[in-house]
């Protein structure tokens, strides 16, 4: 599995500053929220794709992980097309479809895909602990924000996920290798499912806080230090121009 | 004086259950010390007193002769953990940034942190995996990441609770060397097992917990004729001596 997992190449965007890239991330996920014209995505999915290649992630096992959400996709697009009231178009086998429909629909799809085509080159090119220390770093100026334990709460986050999803496989598999699938109740098929569930990740977090603990935790730690380049500084730029272009 | 000693060590689950109980123990500088005992004996809440983990019900732990109640952050520095199933002491998303969770809680220099989590793992020949994911290592190298963890925190003690548990034999033999290499460099080594077949040869003493109290201590010479007393499978056969104990050829 590749998909949203850091994978470790030497290029700019894995040096990248976290906290240039953190603020790239957040003219980018605007542009996507502001896009509407034709030309507005043409110039946000080139720039996303030029990342993808320059990352040197594996673009053609991404795809093919991505299918899942593929169909996320035309389900939003389908279900737009649909319910928008609209102007029917003219000849289309399929009754009730409305040209403002198929725009909105295509619309949310296209946002839809870039969220996902810039969470996959952001999450592949940084390691949890530079958004955690950038995240800190912004945090820090706020007096009343614990920035420190937000970040580690952010950082345990992000590492429990994929545990608790392995769990969850592993309990499906040990559910259906004892027929739970015969069982007609979806209410009892999922309490069978979450309370294991529940157990075993509050188990596991008890273990991860007692290991924090060994290890003398403590919010008062090392701080990280930030080394931004003139090139980090060109793709913070980048990422301006392109919210700039979609907003005007 | 003993470098870490337990005086009536007592826990009692807020169910009432009683964990461990009344247990006094001295460990000198240097020893390696295995504690054995059946399931639900009481080894790892034992383990987990001897650097304020757990607080006791009843009794205390001397380091250096001091309670370590006294300086917890100490105690965790000089009494190291490698913890039953390596992967729940995995905190970092690369080798490295585990490795560095210590020496940042210590709040050292970024650039002595660095130099620190370099030597650790080069100790334990994981220099190569620094920026590898940490879930994709192999049984053998995660126990090992878990150890260079432990020694970037520069211990005196480590404490090692089943240490073999899940391993296979290539697994176990690499843990085993580099338990005897950190025994050889000056570590004193309390290891916990109930599987005295892979590693008491190596030991220079053998305690046995049952029912949460410490019923024998000695050469494990000595103690080994009674293990089976204790729900223990007795290791040796007919004709073999404890120098057999060893997975190491």
């Amino acid at each position: 599995m590749t998909l949203f997992h850091y994978i470790h190449k030497d290029t700019v965007l894995h040096r990248m500053d976290g906290r240039l890239k953190l603020a790239a991330l957040l003219f980018f996920g605007l542009a996507a929220g502001f896009s509407s014209e034709f030309h507005d995505y043409l110039v946000a999915f080139s720039v996303l794709f030029c990342a993808l290649l320059l990352a040197r992630l594996p673009v053609a096992a991404l795809l093919k992980e991505m299918g899942f959400f593929g169909v996320l996709i035309l389900i939003v697009m389908v279900v737009n097309a649909f319910t928008i009231p609209g102007e029917p178009i003219p000849n289309s086998p399929f009754a009730g479809i409305s040209q403002q429909g198929v725009i909105t629909g295509l619309r949310f799809a296209g946002r839809l895909l870039m969220v996902l085509l810039l969470s996959v080159v952001v999450t592949g090119t940084t390691p949890l602990a530079r958004f955690r220390d950038a995240v800190e770093w912004y945090l820090r100026p706020f007096p009343f924000l614990p920035a420190a334990r937000v970040a580690t709460m952010f950082n345990l986050t992000f590492l429990l996920l994929p545990v608790i999803l392995d769990n969850f496989k592993e309990i499906m598999a040990a559910q259906n290798s004892r027929c739970v699938q015969l069982r007609k109740n979806p209410v009892k098929r999922l309490k069978y499912l979450v309370f294991p569930l529940l157990d075993q990740t509050l188990r596991r977090a008890d273990e991860i806080a007692y290991a924090m603990e060994a290890r003398g935790y403590s919010e008062v730690r090392t701080r990280a230090t930030f080394k931004s380049t003139k090139t980090d500084w060109l793709m913070l730029a980048i990422s301006l121009l392109v919210f700039l272009f979609v907003l005007f | 004086m003993a470098l870490l000693e337990t005086e009536d060590l007592t826990h009692v689950f807020p169910d009432g259950t009683v964990a461990i109980e009344g247990i006094n123990l001295k460990v000198n500088a240097g020893e390696f010390l295995v504690i054995a005992g059946p399931n639900g004996s009481g080894k790892t809440v034992f383990a987990r007193h001897l650097n304020g983990l757990l607080r006791p019900t009843r009794g205390r732990v001397l380091l250096d002769g001091e309670p370590i109640s006294k300086d917890l952050i100490g105690a965790r520095k000089k009494v190291g953990l490698v913890f039953q199933n390596p992967e729940s002491q995995i905190v970092g998303q690369t080798v490295a940034e585990d490795v560095a969770f210590g020496p940042e809680n210590l709040n050292l220099p970024a650039d002595q942190v660095a130099t620190v989590v370099e030597e650790s793992l080069a100790a334990v020949g994981l220099s190569r995996f620094v920026t590898r994911s940490p879930h994709a290592l192999s049984g053998g190298e995660k126990r090992k990441l878990a150890i260079a963890g432990i020694l970037a925190m520069n211990p005196k003690i480590i404490v090692f609770d089943e240490p073999f548990t899940g391993l296979d034999y290539p697994g176990v033999v690499q843990v085993l060397k580099e338990i005897l290499r950190l025994h050889k460099n000056g570590h004193t080594i309390l290891l916990i097992t109930h599987e005295l077949e892979k590693v008491l040869a190596h030991a220079g003493r053998l305690v046995i917990m049952h029912g949460g109290r410490l019923v024998e201590d000695g050469k494990p010479e000595t103690v080994i004729s009674r293990v089976e007393n204790y729900g223990l499978r007795m290791p040796l056969r007919e004709g073999e001596k404890v120098g057999s104990l060893t997975w190491l050829k």
